[in-house]
């Protein structure tokens, strides 16, 4: 019997290790591409007739020379730095701003009792089954001719706080719900505020769940692609998402930018993914599965 | 009773809060019009000038036509230049630079489009007898400055445009109507006055006083109103006067060219003085003298819109008085004071909800009914309505394909098509990141299996990483010369793949991006629900000699039921709404043929333009995702109960 499970794991192995190859791939070609110190879209450059094993060290995601020179082009050479930072403000203010929206707004439903409390917490659901696109061109419209924040932070960082808002509140309220009222309650005796308690007490004990709250407004501005690229047209203003998409999007095709500039993005973005994926997968599925 | 209590129980409050609404608003609404009227007139007057124009070079030949051009400018300072275009020719151009006649270059095809749009507009108008599509197009350039576009005909067939960049700025046809400041302000006082005489009784549900208070707010909306459409009216007929002055200046000036081709009778067709439709206004006739009755009957179809919105706004003030009146306002500002921190911690988000989310949607779905595009969102909103004919186009075209001898070709543009497509792509993409999901979780769940941790990170790596970045690095991958793709096949010895260049190569690209990116959260949602199975309900099944298709069958796939439809639920609406894989991989290539419905109404907006079509485009996927919630939430609660 143990002789059989072991054969059967080594089938197991060899399926899985392939799907792992597969699946790696793409991510192993984007790091080869980045270390390659070219552009072009191929690794190495194939002579006229390839062989197959030519073509074969043409697949292999490991570069014909090892430079660094895409990183180091990607800053000097393009704007690339600026996008980032404007990326890291955007994200940074959005964060800022979604957090303490959210924090008040799940405060007061989840302690106070006022005439459209019901009200508004539904409300904050059914805005989440708007499609993007309906309200994109209104956006558009409201913040680009009307308010004129085209190509400005705040334009990009109200739209991007707000969207976030209602999966935030609801998050902070369900945490806010199970931190005992007697705290309160007995700081409210010993003659501290309202505001005293929400900063000095509740915040400071909230504080797991406001830094789940602040990644998810976080990750959702720096992935963000669509808005970015319809409000910030002039180059200087890009978010990292839209100058990616410059480098290889329409007829320019630098891959070696791209390569470099989004292994830049994605590293922060996969390890706090890879950290926090557990607090987000029993969200997700507690969400669903109730 | 001292005064300020008196006061308090008066109809002070009420009436003055009230028909300070009623005043502001009315104020702003006939500023608007105001506004509107003033650039409708000048656009009537630009649009004249083109008219006369193009009539004047109707039936000329190409040297005649630049001569009259070039005299017309000089003539008229207001014009600033002007073009003809027939076909792909530049006829005739004012702009020294030009030098017309000459075809057109690359760079002013959207010339030679609009010319085509203008054409197809008059076909489908003469076709279905009724008028529905505009002929004349305008555009603002900057405040006052148009560029007027209307059919330039030869022999009374349509041989192209003739497009006038026409000054209407400065010129004094709508003069600024009389300030109602004076007005607004005695009428206010008046108010105030009334409303302190007026002691309410606070017990009694009907008192005299209530009544006459709501009597005094609407004499004083009324009267305020009234007094606001009349001078409206009588800037109106000014305009009115205005611009047959400026028609009959205009034709003496043809005539002593020698152009004019309009006879100068009591007739009231006249052919220079048209709507966007080219129909004559029938303001003006063609002596110059002026219509009284038809001036009012225009007047009266015009203000029907702002009278309505006017007796709106009386009926917002009569509510609000009564709101006050009635002691409910005290109410309401007393549970505000009570619960002031909720409101307090509540509001800014609740107002940025309503700013941001709630208002765009309501504002969304109320542009799908225009025709607004990027060229005529100055108008006025009332001019842009158009009823049910975005939605008409987009549901009720049923041309998917043409039958042709060699074969059927299919419409891509159609709705029905781009639906198809999206269905096909949401299903083939779940199926894929379900089985995919689920046999990798199988796998991971085996007992004994050594490295788990490690196949899991790796495996959960494409979900972690910004979906934007996977769908450019398989745009990547996919290159059609250097791909890595394109590689392996030849390395096998096939042919490459032009993949963008085939309808179901294209799909393809998409859908081996997003199952890439998708497996992950299927196979981590599937592999969680499984390790919450107990081993005994295996070990019994076993011992009862159940084999392990039979495990499966019955142990496994009913305990997964319940969490796997939320999932596939929530792929789903996630799949269908896929915007970044399409439009970063394929691009919905080749010819729009693999757009997906968020795709399409992200191009009709940010590439054609047409905003109000997107809108409406939009509306109808959000009404297929709402039906789709409703069906879901009834699956959802059947599986509960099961």
């Amino acid at each position: 019997m143990a002789n059989d499970n072991s054969k059967n794991h080594v089938w197991l192995h060899l399926g899985l290790i392939t799907f792992t190859v597969l699946a790696i791939y793409p991510v192993l070609w984007v790091l080869a591409l980045s270390f390659s110190g070219q552009q072009n879209v191929g690794l190495i450059d194939l002579p006229k007739d390839p062989t197959f094993f030519e073509r074969f060290r043409g697949i292999v995601p490991v570069p014909a020379h090892w430079s660094v020179q895409n990183f180091v082009g990607v800053w000097t050479e393009q704007d690339f730095g600026r996008w980032l930072w404007n990326s890291a403000v955007v994200s940074l203010m959005t964060t800022a701003l979604g957090v303490f929206l959210a924090c008040t707004a799940a405060y007061a439903f989840s302690r106070f009792r006022f005439p459209g409390r019901n009200t508004g917490m539904l409300m904050f659901l059914v805005s989440q089954m708007f499609p993007g696109t309906l309200t994109l061109i209104p956006l558009f419209i409201i913040i680009v001719k009307w308010l004129e924040l085209g190509n400005t932070y705040i334009g990009l960082v109200i739209v991007y706080a707000t969207t976030a808002i209602p999966f935030c509140v609801w998050m902070l309220k369900g945490y806010f719900d199970t931190i005992p009222y007697d705290i309160e309650e007995s700081a409210l005796i010993d003659g501290a505020s309202r505001l005293t308690i929400f900063w000095r007490i509740i915040l400071p004990l909230a504080k797991p769940a406001i830094a789940i709250t602040a990644l998810f407004s976080f990750m959702t501005a720096w992935n963000e692609f669509i808005l970015a690229s319809v409000f910030m047209e002039s180059e200087a203003n890009y978010t990292a998402p839209v100058g990616l998409r410059f480098f290889v999007g329409g007829f320019s095709s630098q891959w070696g930018y791209f390569a470099a500039g989004s292994v830049i993005v994605s590293l922060p973005v996969v390890a706090l993914f890879l950290q926090l994926q557990k607090y987000l997968i029993s969200g997700l599925t507690a969400g669903s599965v109730k | 009773m001292n005064i300020a209590e008196h006061l308090k129980r008066s109809a002070l409050p009420g009436l003055g809060v009230s028909v300070l609404i009623t005043l502001v608003l009315g104020a702003w609404l006939f500023h608007a019009e105001e506004n509107n009227l003033r650039l409708q007139n000048m656009q009537r007057l630009a649009v004249m000038h083109a008219n006369a124009l193009a009539l004047a070079v109707a039936n000329t030949n190409v040297e005649e036509t630049n001569k009259r051009v070039v005299e017309i400018q000089n003539h008229n300072p207001r014009i600033e230049s002007i073009i003809i275009v027939g076909g792909m020719q530049l006829v005739a151009s004012t702009r020294p630079e030009d030098a017309a006649p000459r075809r057109l270059k690359r760079e002013e095809k959207a010339l030679f489009d609009l010319s085509n749009e203008i054409r197809a507009a008059r076909e489908t108008n003469r076709g279905e007898e009724v008028v529905r599509k505009k002929t004349t197009k305008i555009e603002e350039k900057a405040d006052g400055h148009f560029v007027v576009t209307v059919p330039y005909l030869t022999d009374g067939q349509f041989a192209g445009i003739l497009q006038m960049k026409f000054n209407a700025a400065g010129r004094n046809v709508f003069s600024p109507m009389p300030d109602s400041y004076l007005l607004a302000s005695l009428l206010f006082i008046a108010a105030l006055v009334a409303g302190s005489l007026l002691l309410l009784h606070p017990k009694r549900k009907f008192d005299l006083m209530k009544l006459l208070a709501l009597g005094v707010y609407l004499a004083i909306a009324l009267l305020y109103q009234y007094q606001g459409l009349n001078q409206l009216e009588q800037a109106m007929s000014q305009a009115n006067r205005a611009i047959a002055a400026d028609y009959l200046a205009t034709a003496e000036q043809y005539d002593r060219l020698g152009y004019l081709a309009l006879v100068r009778d009591k007739s009231f067709v006249n052919l220079w003085d048209t709507d966007h439709y080219q129909r004559p206004l029938g303001l003006v006739a063609t002596d110059g003298s002026i219509s009284e009755g038809a001036q009012a009957a225009y007047f009266s179809k015009r203000s029907e819109y702002l009278k309505r919105i006017l007796g709106a706004i009386d009926m917002l003030g009569a509510a609000v008085l009564l709101f006050i009146i009635y002691g409910y306002a005290a109410r309401m500002l007393a549970a505000i004071r009570e619960h002031s921190y909720a409101c307090a911690y509540v509001t800014p988000a609740i107002l940025g909800m309503l700013v941001l989310v709630f208002f765009p949607f309501a504002y969304g779905i109320a542009l799908s009914f225009t025709d607004t595009t990027l060229f005529n969102e100055f108008l006025p909103f009332q001019d842009r309505l158009i009823g049910w004919d975005n939605f008409k186009a987009i549901l009720g075209d049923f041309n998917i394909y043409e039958q042709t001898p060699e074969g059927i070709i299919w419409n891509y543009q159609n709705f029905y098509w781009t639906l198809l497509v999206t269905v096909a792509w949401t299903i083939s993409n779940v199926t894929i990141g379900v089985t995919v999901g689920f046999i990798l979780a199988m796998v991971l769940n085996t007992e004994g299996l050594r490295g788990k941790a490690i196949y899991r990170v790796i495996l959960i790596l494409p979900w972690a990483i910004p979906n934007y970045i996977t769908a450019l690095v398989w745009r990547g991958m996919f290159h059609p010369q250097f791909g890595v793709i394109n590689q392996v096949l030849q390395m096998f010895g096939m042919q490459p793949v032009a993949w963008f260049d085939g309808v179901f190569s294209s799909f393809l690209t998409g859908v081996a991006t997003n199952g890439w990116l998708s497996f992950p959260f299927m196979m981590v949602v599937i592999l969680g629900a499984l390790q919450s199975i107990p081993r005994e309900m295996y070990e019994a099944a076993e011992v009862e000699g159940a084999d392990r298709w039979q495990r499966l069958k019955f142990i496994t796939l009913p305990l997964l039921k319940p969490t796997l439809i939320p999932a596939i639920v929530l792929s789903v609406v996630w799949t269908f709404n896929m915007f970044n894989i399409i439009f970063l991989v394929s691009g919905g290539e080749p010819g729009g043929a693999n757009e997906i419905l968020i795709t399409k109404a992200y191009k009709i907006a940010f590439e054609n333009y047409q905003y109000a079509y997107a809108a409406a485009y939009s509306t109808v996927i959000f009404m297929i995702l709402l039906v789709y919630g409703i069906f879901q939430t009834r699956i959802t609660k059947a599986t509960e109960s099961f």
